[in-house]
């Protein structure tokens, strides 16, 4: 065989298993891990509280109207493991018909939005911090975070395009926090979305699957925490 | 004793004069070798015409050498060089430091070496863009896939730009690696050009894929540290493509050069490589290589003749075409010359070597050719200049073009692409190689077409020819004369008459005096003993026999010697106006007769000529003949202007005559006579048939006798100028567009940038377009 192409197969293999290596390695994850801390820095001036209710961590919108919540165990958190509630009236004053929406979205006048990714299966170990919680939320499905370059934000994706997004930078940013509501839901449902008080109906730029650039409606209810 | 050769400084070389002296005195001899030595020595490892500034200029500076031409197509340096001076190791190492390789020349062995050592060089640069190749197009669909949208190319998740940016950087930077390593030679080479001061054109390739690869290793540092946007300012993609671009560039190139060279191949293809001799009463087979002068061979039916030489027994016929062009086989008999190369007919025949190896005509053909193919045509020079200026013009360029570009406010990414699109697309590679690969494709095909050009140089020329002088005898004649006439004077018979004339002319190489002799030989004549002989040049030749004067010459001999030819002004008037030569005898100071010889015009002549007036060529004829007869010679071949009774020591100034009234003058001739004329012309012509000085003084040596190759050759040349000023527009071309539009000059006016990995794909273009026209020539076919 030819030496050089002795050398040059040794060094592909080489490099292969060093890319297996590496990907099997969540030290390369650098956007998990850079988030973790910033969603840290967001806990520490946000108002944070257990959830008795749904078996979780609560963080609040400045103004009380809207939370993220978020699992502390993922085993049997009801209704989702991660989630939004916001209050509905806006929306009902904006025309919003509450039978029209899906089951489970309208609970005693709130909205909730989210998605579950553990199961009853999951041990039944309650994290102890905000934080830890957040670290086996991006551990057990790592899909759900992504990041927004353009507006240097990261994401929990809730599922059906809605997502609870925050500033990697608070120090550069002017939305600390946004709550991202998908807008299609709410319109099939008799709102109008000029009339809903407190949320910004706007086009939101971001990529698809593909990588293909996007432009979307949403509802939008950012917050500057500093 | 033995002898030691010395090398010795300058400032030694005083007190060697001193040693010289007092060696000299003590009855020993000192060898001097104070002249000019020429070697040839093939070198490995260059790349561009750059590469060849740099080898000529090192060179050059040793003490000891002369001259020095280096041609990238047969890559190999032609050095001269005195040996006292300075060695060849010393050479050898002055080329090695510079990161090229010298390489070994062994005489018949080398020709298998070299095509082995070519043959593995281009499988191992395939390999290489292979290797290149393999790793390069996933990378660069990796980063096409994430950049382009509208490509849909499926991404593994875990390879998202977006979500994974670092194993994104990681997984490049792996697939790179590899790319790097099979094109390492391009950094190896051209840092150490950049750090000797002589950049080249790997040094834009090493200079822009470093660049491009530096500034990606820095942005995933950058993704290291939370920059996420960093990961779209990767551009392992673009060094993973130059360097596979480049390499499938070289990889074509070296394919190519190996077909331009096929010619020296093909004539070297036509040695045989054993021998059969007489060697102690035995018959034994030997390498071709071992022959030796004076070895008797055998050749059998259907063999190739290995060795030049006489035939001291048997009878054939050989086929002697390769040399000759001569599609009938030659009978050869006792004496006959046997030529190497040439092939046997159904006979047997031993003939004893007289010319072996280097010696025989095959070789000297072949060197001829690969000299040619060696040599540089000026054009080639300007071009090599150019190179030499080209490389770091280029990199003030791309450095003037990104500065500018970033003071005008836009990114250091914008900036960096601008540098590494300028450095990569303005490689003189395609420079270097515009010329020799169309001179050596020509200068094959010439051989093939038994016109064999002495070098570049004379290519070049005999594109500009507007003029061509032939020779008279042998040249626009068979050279084989006959006597026709003989008129004798009242109390002399004609018997008496020519066994005098051929007396006299006995050992003429004269071919009018070669005729009177075959003419008395004919009529079975005893020739006489000649007392004294006087040749007189020009004239003809003054003699002694039996006591008798005789003078035998031309008119102008007779008038000189007031030898009065009153009586037979008609008949020599009527001779010449048949076309033939009168010779005129004298004995004892009276006219005895007149013998008149004839030659025979060639067949191709009167084609020829009008061909070359076709060509828009004036045609000359010159000779020492008579007017009349010359006048009659130029009008059955369409000659008009005729230069006669033109002594031997005046042709050259006959030419030299005409290239004052600002002619590009060529010669064609054939005798000994014609040599200062054909060195004095812009271009000397031999015709094979002709003797070694008229082939050694000439530029271009017509192997057949065919006047039409005269045709040929300036064809020949007219397109291989056409061809390398084609390849000097590509080579230029792009170039000269490419470099602006790479430095943003389309972007100012709203138009796009040159992506860096386009203008690897437009510089590999170049030197791929530049080798594929020059093997156009390839199908070149004489107008007939």
């Amino acid at each position: 065989m030819n030496k050089f192409l002795k050398k040059a197969l040794i060094l592909g293999t080489l490099s292969a298993i060093a890319l297996l290596t590496f990907t099997a390695c969540t030290q390369t994850d650098i956007i998990a891990k850079v988030s973790v801390t910033s969603f840290e820095k967001i806990l520490k001036v946000s108002d944070v509280s257990t959830d008795e209710m749904y078996g979780g961590w609560s963080l609040h919108a400045p103004d009380k109207t809207t939370r993220f919540i978020f699992s502390s165990d993922f085993k049997t958190s009801a209704p989702h493991d991660i989630m939004m509630e916001t209050d509905a009236k806006p929306f009902i004053d904006a025309g919003l018909d509450t039978s029209k929406l899906p089951a489970g979205m309208f609970v005693d006048g709130k909205i909730m939005v989210g998605q579950d990714l553990g199961d009853a299966s999951f041990p039944d170990v309650a994290r102890a911090t905000a934080s830890a919680s957040y670290r086996e939320l991006i551990k057990l499905d790592r899909s759900v975070l992504g990041y927004h370059e353009k507006l240097d934000h990261y994401g929990i994706d809730l599922g059906n395009g809605n997502k609870f997004e925050w500033a990697k930078d608070m120090s550069t940013n002017d939305k600390d926090i946004v709550f991202v509501l998908d807008p299609q839901v709410f319109i099939d449902a008799g709102v109008d979305p000029a009339k809903v008080t407190g949320w910004a109906f706007a086009k939101v730029e971001s990529k698809d699957a593909a990588g293909k650039p996007v432009s979307a409606d949403k509802f939008l209810k950012p917050f500057n925490l500093q | 004793m033995q002898q030691k050769t010395i090398n010795l400084k300058d400032e030694q070389k005083a007190a060697a004069r001193k040693m010289q002296n007092a060696v000299s005195n003590a009855v020993y001899e000192v060898n001097t070798e104070s002249s000019d030595k020429e070697i040839t020595i093939p070198i490995g490892g260059m790349t561009c015409a750059a590469c060849v500034q740099r080898i000529e200029r090192a060179v050059r500076k040793l003490d000891g050498v002369t001259s020095a031409s280096v041609n990238l197509a047969t890559e190999t340096a032609t050095i001269k060089y005195i040996p006292s001076a300075v060695r060849i190791s010393q050479i050898k190492a002055a080329i090695t430091k510079l990161g090229y390789t010298p390489l070994e020349r062994h005489s018949a062995a080398f020709i298998d070496e070299d095509k082995l050592r070519k043959q593995k060089a281009i499988r191992t640069l395939w390999v290489k863009f292979l290797v290149s190749a393999a790793f390069g197009i996933p990378l660069l669909y990796l980063a096409m896939g994430s950049m382009i949208w509208q490509l849909r190319f499926p991404i593994p998740s875990f390879l998202n730009p977006m979500q994974f940016p670092i194993t994104y950087a990681l997984t490049q930077i792996a697939l790179v690696i590899p790319v790097i390593i099979a094109g390492y030679r391009f950094y190896v080479v051209g840092f150490k050009a950049i750090w000797q001061r002589s950049p080249n054109m790997d040094s834009l390739i090493a200079m822009g894929t470093s660049a491009a690869i530096i500034y990606s290793l820095y942005s995933t540092y950058l993704i290291t540290t939370g920059d996420f946007g960093a990961v779209n300012h990767l551009y392992f993609e673009t060094a993973g493509v130059i360097i596979t671009l480049i390499l499938l560039g070289k990889s074509l190139e070296a394919v190519s050069k190996g077909k331009t060279s096929e010619a020296i191949k093909k004539l070297m293809g036509l040695a045989p490589k054993t021998a059969l001799i007489i060697q102690d009463g035995k018959e034994i087979v030997i390498p071709v290589d071992e022959v030796e002068v004076g070895d008797v061979i055998i050749v059998k039916p259907g063999e190739k003749i290995p060795a030049d030489g006489k035939v001291v027994a048997g009878h054939t016929s050989i086929d002697e075409s390769m040399l000759t062009g001569e599609s009938i086989p030659v009978e050869k008999d006792m004496g006959a010359q046997v030529y190497a190369a040439s092939i046997n007919g159904n006979g047997s025949i031993q003939f004893r070597a007289a010319k072996v190896g280097a010696d025989t005509a095959l070789a000297q053909i072949i060197k001829l050719v690969e000299d040619a193919q060696g040599s540089k045509a000026p054009i080639a020079q300007l071009a090599d200049i150019v190179s030499g200026y080209f490389v770091p013009i280029v990199f003030g360029i791309a450095l003037l073009a990104a500065a500018a570009w970033l003071i005008s406010g836009q990114s250091v990414v914008f900036s960096l692409s601008i540098f590494i699109a300028v450095l990569v697309i303005a490689c003189p590679c395609a420079l270097g190689l515009a010329t020799p690969t169309a001179i050596m494709v020509g200068t094959g095909k010439g051989a093939e077409y038994g016109v064999l050009i002495k070098g570049g140089e004379a290519l070049e020329t005999a594109h500009k020819i507007n003029t061509i002088v032939f020779d008279k005898t042998g040249t626009i004649t068979e050279g084989k004369p006959e006597v026709t006439d003989i008129i004798t004077a009242p109390g002399i018979n004609r018997q008496t008459l020519l066994q005098i004339a051929a007396s006299a002319e006995k050992g003429s190489e004269h071919p009018l005096g070669e005729a009177i002799v075959k003419g008395a030989a004919k009529e079975k004549l005893d020739l006489v003993a000649v007392d004294v002989f006087h040749a007189i040049p020009g004239y003809g030749i003054e003699v002694q026999i039996k006591g008798s004067g005789i003078l035998l010459g031309n008119r102008k001999l007779m008038i000189d010697r007031n030898i009065s030819m009153t009586a037979y002004e008609s008949d020599s008037d009527r001779l010449a106006e048949e076309g033939k030569t009168p010779m005129y005898i004298a004995r004892d100071g009276n006219l005895a007769g007149i013998i008149a010889v004839a030659d025979v015009v060639k067949e191709s002549s009167a084609r020829a000529i009008k061909k070359l007036h076709e060509m828009g060529i004036e045609v000359a004829m010159i000779t020492g003949d008579n007017r009349k007869t010359a006048d009659a010679i130029a009008g059955q071949v369409g000659i008009d202007r005729i230069l006669a009774e033109v002594l031997p020591q005046d042709k050259a100034a006959e030419v030299k005559k005409l290239q004052e009234q600002g002619r590009k003058v060529a010669m064609v001739g054939d005798g000994i006579n014609d040599a200062p004329a054909l060195a004095q012309a812009d271009i000397g012509i031999a015709i094979g048939s002709g003797t070694d000085v008229a082939m050694e003084s000439a530029d271009i040596v017509l192997m057949r006798s065919d006047l039409m190759e005269v045709a040929t050759a300036i064809q020949l040349s007219k397109r291989t100028i056409r061809n390398i000023k084609q390849n000097l527009f590509w080579a230029f071309g792009y170039n000269v567009l490419g470099i602006p539009i790479a430095a943003g000059i389309l972007y100012i006016f709203g138009g796009p940038v040159l992506n860096p990995i386009f203008a690897a794909a437009a510089m590999s273009l170049s030197s791929v377009s530049v080798l594929t026209n020059a093997l156009r020539l390839k199908a070149f076919k004489p107008y007939r």
